[in-house]
């Protein structure tokens, strides 16, 4: 449904978007997970038209969206990062208007306006204006004006930033439900949590680039059976060869981490390696999609 | 017919945002009003009532230039102009600090000049900064010293007999009874005949500046409200026209593009939905000064079409000005920038009429000013509608198609600038 083909954009000399390939099938949750400025909007603003792709084509339902954007554009939802609604309005009138964007109108508007509301649960706040509501129910309102048309294809940009426990919760049975109902779902967060729970399938990006892809699980076994392990204090005058058995990921000053199996077990061990207080802190993770991304690139997802 | 309906719902949630801002109209409607109102007051009187200072000074002191300067102390012109003996200095001091319309001055000799049947002249000072008031003057004068000369044909005899004892300075009792009985029999012969026309061309030609055909009693106040109306139109097409920019901001433009119906009906929904808010404002105060300066309302159709086509002109140009720019910052700069000389160089805070002629020139170029100059010239002059409105019109729609299509391609690279 959704096909991006080698697709990069560059601002200048700079290369925010490089070679960037993948498609989401219909029923699919695509993840693109990154930190910030990894180009996750720069691809979804490619994807949507906003921006013009320095190189690489992408389609929508088989229409380009460059050659046939009008066509590209019908079965396209797009959710930005930043609210785009009229805070000066209320929820009604908001929703009215980009139904109309999208070619809806009359007595089917106004029942998918009732619909939506119910599914992003502000069917009680419909005739307040935006600027009365909370940062959460703004994003509800901003993910509900996208999904109206009921697109083949939806875009979803970090569309739970700032957004409370429940409000999230909406957010993301909302999605689920579009899955079901067979819409191709884009979804990029730096949630790693997020991304486990919802993707089918993922892509990972630093710096432009897809570091890794494939289902959650494909990127867990990556990992193999490993835990994270994140040792700080001072290492300066320590040897590199204390730890040599294990996979080394990131040897610093103040922090180092490698990769060990079973490493509960096998903690007490590795400290009694190091001279007492030399290290002031210890974290264990379980292999999961923060610990890739940290064995991929040396840095944590959020920072 | 679904992408007209969206151009309606976006000029109707213009309109929606704009009254339930509701402020931004307040100010629209109100700034034009209290300015007509104290402009008015600063002018003259509260009616706002055209009134002038002439200043006369009479080095000649005949009963000629007697008749000419007295003419301005009677009848409907003392009710405009307040007329003061001056002496040369004082004069030339007054008309400096331009504190009087106009200022004739009547040399010696003009009198016997005058009675000899001789060329002669009045010199008149006209205030640069004023136009209406020195060229009433001036009209004024002209019918007198017309008069004045009818008065020559007619008395031709007695001013001959006047002529050697005025030389002279030798008064022969018997003639000068003589001639004032045969100039009063004159008189009494022509009363009926020539006095009362007499009089009536110089009251009916003071009536021909001062009123239009139409009988519109021309006053400060009249001659500011079309650009009132223009003032109240480019406040509020510079709010709407950085309106747009708000919904760069806002995030909706961007997404839009990313929608089938797009930014073309965006555009024209904006468009939509300042005519609608002209349409209000115009509405409003176009009936409020209709009213108050008794207007014929068989013209409020043409003035309020007028005033909004005026107003999509001016809007469009302060869009186009906006879209150009780099920044919203940027953009609200330069509509700023703009507006304040188009209201004081297009006759909004004065009327073209009491500028000098070389600003009015400039005013005239300007899009508000020509708009308003063509209104003008119909509504208030009284000049034909094709006349006085054509070019007005012609050039107003041929910069409402350029900067419309202009338009909708700057908006598009609003997108990359947010
Ligand atoms: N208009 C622009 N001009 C120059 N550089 C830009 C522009 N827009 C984005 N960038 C750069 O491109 C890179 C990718 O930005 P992008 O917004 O795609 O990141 P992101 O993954 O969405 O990050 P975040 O999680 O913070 O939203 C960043 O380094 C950013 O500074
Ligand atoms: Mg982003």
């Amino acid at each position: 449904m959704i096909k991006i083909q080698s697709l990069s954009k560059n601002y200048g000399d700079f290369t925010a978007a490089e070679d960037i390939s993948f498609e989401v099938q219909a029923g699919e949750i695509f993840g693109l997970l990154g930190p910030n400025g990894a180009g996750k909007s720069t691809t979804i603003n490619c994807i949507s038209g906003l921006l013009k792709p320095t190189v690489g084509e992408v389609f929508i339902n088989n229409h380009s969206v460059m050659g046939e954007p009008i066509q590209a554009k019908t079965s396209l939802g797009l959710v930005p990062q930043d609210l785009a609604i009229y805070e000066d309005l209320n929820a009604l009138e908001n929703l009215n208007f980009w139904g109309q964007a999208y070619g809806l109108s009359g007595a089917e508007l106004q029942q998918r306006i009732t619909e939506v509301l119910q599914q992003v649960g502000l069917e009680s706040r419909a005739k307040d204006l935006v600027s009365t509501y909370s940062g959460g129910m703004k994003r509800r309102l901003n993910f509900a004006c996208a999904i109206l048309h009921k697109p083949q294809a939806l875009l979803l940009d970090e569309p739970t930033v700032g957004v409370d426990p429940q409000s999230r919760e909406h957010l993301l049975n909302a999605v689920e439900a579009l899955k079901t109902q067979g819409t191709a779902v884009l979804y990029t967060t730096h949630y790693m949590e997020e991304a486990e729970r919802l993707c089918d399938r993922l892509a990972i990006v630093d710096h432009g680039k897809i570091i890794a892809q494939g289902t959650v699980d494909e990127l867990r076994s990556q990992l193999g059976e490993k835990d994270l392990i994140t040792l700080q204090g001072d290492f300066s005058l320590t040897d590199e060869a204390v730890i040599a058995e294990f996979e080394l990921i990131e040897w610093q000053d103040n922090s180092i981490r490698f990769m060990a199996e079973n490493a509960a077990a096998q903690l007490s061990d590795i400290l009694a390696r190091f001279e007492a207080d030399q290290v002031k802190q210890t974290a264990v993770q379980q292999a999961n999609l923060e610990s890739l991304f940290i064995k991929l690139t040396g840095r944590e997802l959020r920072d | 017919m679904a992408r007209s309906k969206m151009s309606f719902t976006v000029a109707s949630l213009r309109i929606k945002r704009v009254i339930r801002e509701r402020w931004g109209l307040i100010s629209w409607l109100a700034i034009p009003m209290i300015i007509v109102f104290l402009m008015s007051l600063l002018a003259g009187t509260g009616s706002g009532k055209l009134t002038g200072r002439l200043l006369v000074t009479d080095l000649d002191d005949s009963m000629v230039s007697q008749f000419i300067t007295g003419g301005f102390a009677q009848g409907p012109l003392a009710e405009i102009f307040t007329t003061k003996q001056v002496s040369l200095d004082e004069g030339k001091r007054l008309m400096d600090a331009g504190e009087a319309s106009a200022w004739i001055t009547i040399d010696n000799g003009f009198g016997e000049a005058f009675l000899s049947n001789e060329p002669t002249d009045l010199k008149l000072v006209k205030n640069p900064a004023q136009r209406i008031l020195p060229q009433l003057v001036e009209t004024s004068m002209q019918l007198l010293v017309d008069a004045a000369t009818y008065i020559q044909i007619v008395f031709e005899k007695e001013f001959n007999v006047l002529k050697p004892m005025l030389e002279q300075q030798k008064f022969n009792d018997a003639d000068l009874v003589a001639l004032t009985l045969g100039i009063k029999q004159q008189i009494e012969n022509l009363e009926e005949t020539i006095f009362p026309p007499q009089l009536k061309v110089v009251e009916k030609a003071v009536e021909e500046v001062v009123e239009d055909g139409d009988g519109i009693p021309l006053t400060f106040g009249l001659l500011m409200f079309p650009g009132a109306i223009f003032m109240a139109l480019i406040f509020a097409g510079n709010s709407l026209a950085i309106a747009i920019w708000d919904d760069a901001k806002n995030g909706v433009i961007p997404r839009l593009s990313a929608a089938p119906s797009g930014l073309n009906d965006y555009f024209n929904g904006q468009v939509f939905g300042a005519v609608a808010i002209f349409t209000l404002i115009v509405s409003v105060l176009g009936v409020l000064g209709a009213w108050y300066f008794a207007l014929p309302w068989a013209k409020m159709p043409v003035v309020i079409l007028w005033l909004v086509f005026s107003g999509l002109v001016i809007y469009l140009l302060f869009v186009t000005l906006a879209l150009m720019m780099p920044s919203m910052k940027v953009a609200n700069i330069i509509v700023n920038a703009t507006t304040f000389p188009l209201l004081m160089l297009g006759g909004s805070f004065f009327p073209m009429e009491s500028m000098p002629d070389w600003l009015a020139a400039i005013g005239n170029f300007l899009p508000n000013g020509f708009l308003l100059t063509g209104l003008k010239d119909w509504l208030i002059r009284g000049e034909g509608m094709v006349v006085a409105m054509t070019v007005p019109l012609v050039l107003g729609l041929a910069m409402l198609l350029v900067l419309w299509l202009f338009d909708r391609q700057l908006i598009k690279k609003l997108i990359h600038k947010v």
